[in-house]
Order: structure tokens, then C-alpha cells, then sequence
């Protein structure tokens, strides 16, 4: 009886309406400046553009063109390239700086931190510009200092041109790591301290305490960290276009898929293709969540077997 | 809740209620910091003798103007009455069939006023899309070899007598390619240029007589010129008769090598004139200009690079006047000479061209009269088109550089002969490439 009133009291007070006007502005939002621009997109991705207003469907030709187009294929191939180059790179070096400013005897471990954590503070492009000044042939500080110390090093030796793909999974570790790191720093700092204690007491090596206690603990974060890294290789432009002087890079060899995006979107002026690359790259960020949301509830699933 | 349902109407009330800001004038985009400090002072004074035509100069980053552009030709949203585009913003904006680009079409109105004839005639193919007239030119941007004369000059070498050919030019100042430290390498280039390098690649490329589309706009990128072109760069780039190193435009590093006297020469456009001296006072006196060396003799010794028009857009209130506007800072003489002191730009009207000032000596060139000589190679400017591929069919021949280099450091071809068939495979690949994407363009092919 006394529930029944206070339920009456609480829709008097609170009609059922009442969230959905706090939500409205959100959802507003979300329709006008997501939903909507996705589903023209969609709608885009089956037509043709040249040039401002003329637009026909064109069906599934953007797809089927896409799919036929080397470049396309060079730009993923360099694309997954990076992505896997990024988390194989970045991610161990990111955890074992983790692991060494975790470290309670390590002294001023609070300017190392900030040292590391800097560089992501600055952005793509100061990335991109820096490194395109460091690999410069002749003056770039890379040769300039090699030359230097090893005379007979050729101080025009072009590392962009020879190396793009190193040239870029160089800056984005630059620039990335420290990130990175702080993600698995705050993880580590969240280990029990007792289950180390007892593995140590236990008699466990420090391998041993890594890989049976710490790692487990720090998996999800792991897994989010790998997702991050995936997702954000799979979006790069802008360091790509910096470092190799607004263009594709010497042989396509910075080519990404997002370039290929903007390049056939925004300097051809089709549109319609670039929806089409740009929802095929939506699948395939999709796929990768998925995949790696599967992988994860298979390995926790292992786990409590 | 209500207080806030409240402050939401309210603000809302505001926003569609506050007065938009009042224009002074028509809008002018223009892209250029440079431009816009040249047009300044002529705005200034066409405000004050046009109250009625005023202009409202608006400089925007060239990325921003041309999204704001093109949104505005989508969307209708505004835009200026007056723009200022480079010549890669213009063939995007003329795409698409000629009835929506935004521009109005000039074709009528050049002729009937004899603008068409009294501007050089090859300036004006940028700016022509499917034979019509969407701009008129603010420049025609001839290129001529710039070259330390205090280095080579001291070497005994009167450059100009002594080189017409890009032969001549490698056999007289070939001896000036050194080891000036001593490690076995040489440290002094004679020529600017890799195949990073944009501006160097399609300035020879053009003054070879190579191109990317041919009059009717149709892709003609595997020219056999293109390939024979192609391969005397390589040989310039590479091998035993290699003459280039890179030092970048726009850049610090391309800078200090220029004034360690690194290299030697540049193929340089006028405006890059203007912007030597801003950025390089300390090649004052030191440097010569001269007519590119051929690569035949009696050949072309000019080139072209870059460019930027005026269009009046199809939104604005008063054409005539836009127009009149328009006209006047193009084809005034004062705004030519301030044009030419702030910049270098020599303008492309004819009879502007016996300006005093053009023909004055230069301090910066060694008292060279630099405009008169940009303006000796004017009738010589080579044909360009409007195509919005342009700008791949560019990428694609850096690609095609790229490879051709590697090509010959791998199988040691050095020579011309030995390395066009390579040259021309490899344009092959990439013409069927940028084929493919503008056959499937449905709208070319109406």
C-alpha cells in the first residue's frame, strides 16, 4: 500500500518523461551531427560527385572500384603495416617504462614520467614537422650528427625516401609511448600489493610475479590500450601527410587509408568515393572491436575454466 | 528543471535575435599573407573614391577558404563575392558540369572588354575550364635559373654567354661540384631538385614540353616527352653525371644550403623572388637570374609554376560591381608595382610591362633588372589546364621519379637513352591508374 503510494508520489513528482528531456539535448545532438551525417554518408557512399552539386548512383561501383584499385590495397597494406608495427613498437616499450618508473627505489620517477608523457602533449603535426627536420638528408640532425662521428656515413642518405614506414613508427613511438605508458602506470599502480607480497613470499622470481600476477591484472587495460592503438593507426593522417611534405610519401610508401580518403574525396573531388573508403574503414574498425572483444571473452572464459 | 528549460529559451531567443555583424563592404577572400598586405593600401584607397563599392579584405588559410568555398557552392551557405584561388583550388572548384560551378563565367565579358588580349596569352589557360573563362589571372609566374654569381662568377664563368643547353650547363659548371671537407664526398651541387621536389619536377617537366592533359583536358601523363624528360632528370639525380641534391623550399634547412652555397642554382618562378628576399637577405647581391638553360638548342628557356586568379561568385549582390573591383586591382599600374615590390609578381598585363619599375636595377640580383627579364620569357610560358586530376597526375609523377631513381641505381643505367624505356613503363602503370578513376568519373563521360 505505502509502495504503491510512493510510486504514485515519485510519477507526480517525476513524470516518465522527465529523463528523456534530460536526454533530449544529447540525443538532439547525436541525430543532428552523427546520426544524420553518417546515414548521408551512407547514402553518398552509393552515388558519384564532381564538383559541388552534381551527384548520380552509381550503386555498388564505388565499392567495386575500390576493392579493384592497387592503391587502395598499398594504402591498407601500409595502413596494417603501421597499425601492427604501432602495437608491437609501442606497447612493449610503453609497459616496460611502466614498469621501471613503477619502480618504488627509482629516483625522481615523477620527472620521468613527465618527460615521457611530454611529446604526447604536442600533437601530430609538431611530430610530423620535428621528424621531418631530424631525417632530412644533408642538414637533418640525424645525418648531420652521424656524419659527424662516422665520416664515411653518407650525410645524404635520405631515410624518409629509403625508410617511410620506419620514418613513421619512429615519430608515432616518439610520440606515443609516454601515452601509452600512463595508461599501463596507472594499471600497475592498481595491482594488490598483497597478491605480490604473497607470490614473493611464495618464493616467486620476478618473472615469475610479472607474467602470473601482474600480467593478468593488467589485461583489460591491455586490451584497451591495444584497442586504442589499433583504432588510432587505422585513423592516421596527419603525421603521415606532415612528415612526407603533403604528399603520399616517395613511392606511396606513407600512404594510408584515411589519406587515401581525403585524397579522392578532397582533392579529386569525389565524394561519394571517399564515403564509400570511409565506411569500408568503418567496418573494418568494427571487425577489430569485435574480433578483439571475442579474443578477450575467450581468454576469460579460459580463465575460470 | 524549469530554470533551466527557461535559460535554454532564452539563449535560444538571443542567438536567432542577435543582430548579424554589419558588412563593410563586398567579402574578398583571398589566401595569401603576402597578397594581402599588397592589397591593403589599393583597398584603402578604391573604399574611400568606391564608398559605394566598398571591398572587405578577408584573409583565410588556403585549406579553409577552399572548404569554405566549396561548402558554400554545396550548400549555399555564403560566400565572398570576390575570391582569390591558387591554381589547384580553381580546377577543383571548376569541377562538375559547367552550369554549377560557382564562378561566374567571365568568357563573354574578357572578350567584349579586351581584358582577353591585353593579358599574355598562356596565362589564361589555368583559369579556362571546357573553354570557358571562370578568372582572370593576377600572375603568369615565368621561371628562370637563379645562380650564385659570386661563387661561379669567381670561378671565371660567365654563365649566361656560356650556357644554352642543360649540357652546356653541366659542362661548364661541373668543375665547381667539390669536396670542399675533404671526406671524399662532394659537398657543392650545381642544381636544386630531387624527386621530392614538386616545383623543380614540374618546372622542367613543363619546359621539355611534357604535360599531363592535352588541350581538350584529355590525360596524356605516359607522353613519350613525359618518359625522355623523366630520364634526363634521373641522370641529373643519380649516377656518374649527377648535378641535384635537395634543398628544400620553404624550409630552413633548403635555406642554410642555399646560403652555404650548396647549391648552386634554382629554377625559380617570380614570386619565388619575393619570397628569397624576405627569407634570404643574406643572398643580397650574390645571386643572378638567367634564362633556363635548353635542353635543345633554340629551345624553350622558360617555365612555369603556380598561379592564383580572381572569380567573382555566383551568390554576389552586385556583379558589375565586384567585377569593377576586380578589374582595377588586377589591371591598375599602381597596384602592378605595388604587386611587384611586395612580392616579385610580375603582372601579366601587357602594357603594364614597360612600368619603370620592372626595368629597374635589382640590388638583390646584382642590379639585374629581374622583372624585365621574367617578362622577356612571358610569350614563352608553356600551356596549362584545368583539370581537377592535376593534382594526382603530380603525385603520381613524384611516384614515378621515386621509382625511376631506384630503377637506375639498381641496374646502373645512366644514361638518357638507356633509361627512357623504364620511364615510360612506369608512366604507363600510373596513366592506366589515373585513367581508371576518370573513366569512371560518370560525369566526364556525358
Amino acid at each position: 500500500m505505502s509502495s504503491s503510494r510512493n510510486k504514485s508520489l515519485a510519477r507526480a513528482t517525476h513524470p516518465a518523461w522527465t529523463p528523456w528531456f534530460f536526454l533530449a539535448p544529447f540525443l538532439a545532438i547525436t541525430a543532428i551531427f552523427v546520426v544524420w551525417p553518417l546515414g548521408g554518408s551512407l547514402v553518398l557512399s552509393f552515388q558519384q560527385t564532381f564538383g559541388p552539386e552534381a551527384t548520380k548512383v552509381v550503386g555498388w561501383d564505388n565499392f567495386k572500384f575500390l576493392l579493384r584499385d592497387p592503391l587502395f590495397w598499398k594504402a591498407v597494406r601500409n595502413t596494417t603495416l603501421y597499425a601492427t608495427g604501432s602495437v608491437l613498437l609501442q606497447l612493449p616499450l610503453a609497459l616496460l617504462l611502466a614498469l621501471a618508473l613503477n619502480h618504488p627505489r627509482l629516483r625522481g620517477r615523477t620527472l620521468f614520467r613527465l618527460l615521457f608523457f611530454l611529446p604526447s602533449l604536442v600533437g601530430l603535426i609538431f611530430a610530423g614537422v620535428v621528424f621531418s627536420l631530424v631525417l632530412e638528408t644533408r642538414t637533418g640532425l640525424l645525418n648531420h650528427s652521424l656524419h659527424a662521428l662516422i665520416p664515411a656515413f653518407d650525410p645524404e642518405f635520405p631515410w624518409l625516401s629509403r625508410y617511410p614506414m620506419a620514418a613513421l613508427l619512429l615519430s608515432a613511438l616518439w610520440l606515443y609511448v609516454g601515452f601509452n605508458m600512463i595508461y599501463f602506470l596507472a594499471a600497475l599502480q592498481s595491482v594488490p600489493r598483497d597478491l605480490l607480497e604473497a607470490a614473493s613470499i611464495d618464493g616467486a622470481s620476478a618473472w615469475q610475479r610479472f607474467r602470473h600476477v601482474i600480467l593478468p591484472e593488467i589485461t583489460p587495460v591491455t586490451h584497451f590500450v591495444v584497442l586504442l592503438s589499433l583504432v588510432g593507426s587505422f585513423q592516421m593522417f596527419e603525421l603521415s601527410w606532415v612528415l612526407f611534405n603533403n604528399t603520399t610519401g616517395p613511392n606511396d610508401g606513407g600512404l594510408t587509408i584515411v589519406m587515401y580518403l581525403y585524397r579522392t574525396g578532397f582533392i579529386v573531388g569525389d565524394l561519394g568515393y571517399a564515403s564509400a573508403v570511409g565506411w569500408v574503414l568503418a567496418l573494418l574498425l568494427i571487425s577489430f572491436s569485435w574480433l578483439q572483444r571475442r579474443l578477450r571473452v575467450r581468454s576469460a572464459e579460459g580463465g575460470v575454466a | 528543471m524549469w530554470v533551466i528549460v527557461g535559460l535554454a529559451l532564452v539563449s535560444s531567443a538571443l542567438i536567432v535575435a542577435w543582430p548579424p555583424a554589419p558588412r563593410e563592404g563586398s567579402p574578398f577572400w583571398i589566401y595569401n599573407d603576402v597578397h594581402r598586405t599588397t592589397y591593403e593600401p589599393f583597398i584603402a584607397a578604391w573604399n574611400r573614391r568606391h564608398p559605394d563599392k566598398a571591398v572587405d579584405l578577408i584573409l583565410l588559410h588556403q585549406t579553409a577558404l577552399e572548404r569554405r568555398l566549396l561548402s558554400g557552392f554545396l550548400s549555399g551557405t555564403p560566400v565572398a563575392d570576390l575570391v582569390e584561388l591558387e591554381r589547384a583550388q580553381a580546377a577543383r572548384a571548376f569541377a562538375g558540369p559547367l552550369s554549377q560551378v560557382g564562378f561566374h563565367d567571365l568568357t563573354d565579358r574578357v572578350h567584349e572588354e579586351g581584358l582577353y588580349d591585353r593579358i599574355n596569352a598562356p596565362t589564361w589557360t589555368p583559369w579556362i575550364s571546357r573553354g570557358r573563362v571562370f578568372g582572370i589571372p593576377h600572375d603568369m609566374n615565368p621561371v628562370l635559373l637563379a645562380y650564385r654569381a659570386d661563387i661561379i662568377e669567381a670561378a671565371g664563368i660567365d654563365l649566361p654567354a656560356q650556357v644554352e643547353t642543360w649540357d652546356d650547363f653541366y659542362r661548364v659548371l661541373r668543375p665547381l661540384m667539390q669536396d670542399l671537407d675533404g671526406d671524399g664526398r662532394h659537398d657543392r651541387f650545381l642544381l636544386n631538385g630531387s624527386t621530392n621536389n614538386e616545383l623543380f619536377l614540374e618546372i622542367i617537366l613543363r619546359q621539355a614540353g611534357g604535360r599531363f592533359f592535352d588541350d581538350e583536358e584529355r590525360l596524356c601523363f605516359n607522353d613519350p616527352v613525359n618518359a625522355r624528360t623523366l630520364a634526363h632528370i634521373t641522370t641529373w639525380l643519380t649516377g656518374p653525371r649527377r648535378m641535384c641534391t635537395d634543398a628544400p623550399e620553404y624550409s630552413a634547412a633548403g635555406h642554410k644550403m642555399r646560403l652555404d652555397g650548396t647549391v648552386l642554382c634554382a629554377v625559380i618562378p617570380d614570386w619565388m623572388t619575393g619570397q628569397w628576399k624576405r627569407e634570404l637577405p643574406g643572398l643580397s647581391g650574390k645571386l643572378k637570374l638567367m634564362p633556363v638553360p635548353a635542353f635543345t638548342r633554340g629551345g624553350r628557356r622558360t617555365s612555369v609554376y603556380g598561379g592564383s586568379m580572381i572569380g567573382v561568385t555566383k551568390t554576389a549582390p552586385d556583379f558589375e560591381a565586384a567585377w569593377d573591383f576586380a578589374n582595377a586591382l588586377y589591371m591598375s599600374p599602381e597596384s602592378a608595382e605595388v604587386l611587384y615590390r611586395g612580392t616579385g609578381i610580375v603582372s601579366p598585363v601587357k602594357e603594364l610591362w614597360s612600368l619603370p619599375i620592372y626595368h629597374q636595377p635589382d640590388p638583390y640580383f646584382c642590379g639585374q633588372p629581374a622583372g624585365a627579364l621574367f617578362i622577356a620569357q612571358a610569350p614563352d610560358i608553356p600551356l596549362r589546364t584545368a583539370s581537377s586530376y592535376e593534382r594526382i597526375a603530380i603525385e603520381r609523377l613524384l611516384t614515378v621519379a621515386t621509382l625511376l631513381v631506384a630503377y637506375a641505381d639498381r641496374e646502373q643505367k645512366f644514361t638518357v637513352d638507356e633509361l627512357v624505356p623504364e620511364a615510360q613503363r612506369l608512366l604507363d602503370i600510373e596513366h592506366a591508374a589515373i585513367d581508371a578513376q576518370m573513366k569512371r568519373n560518370v560525369f566526364l563521360q556525358e
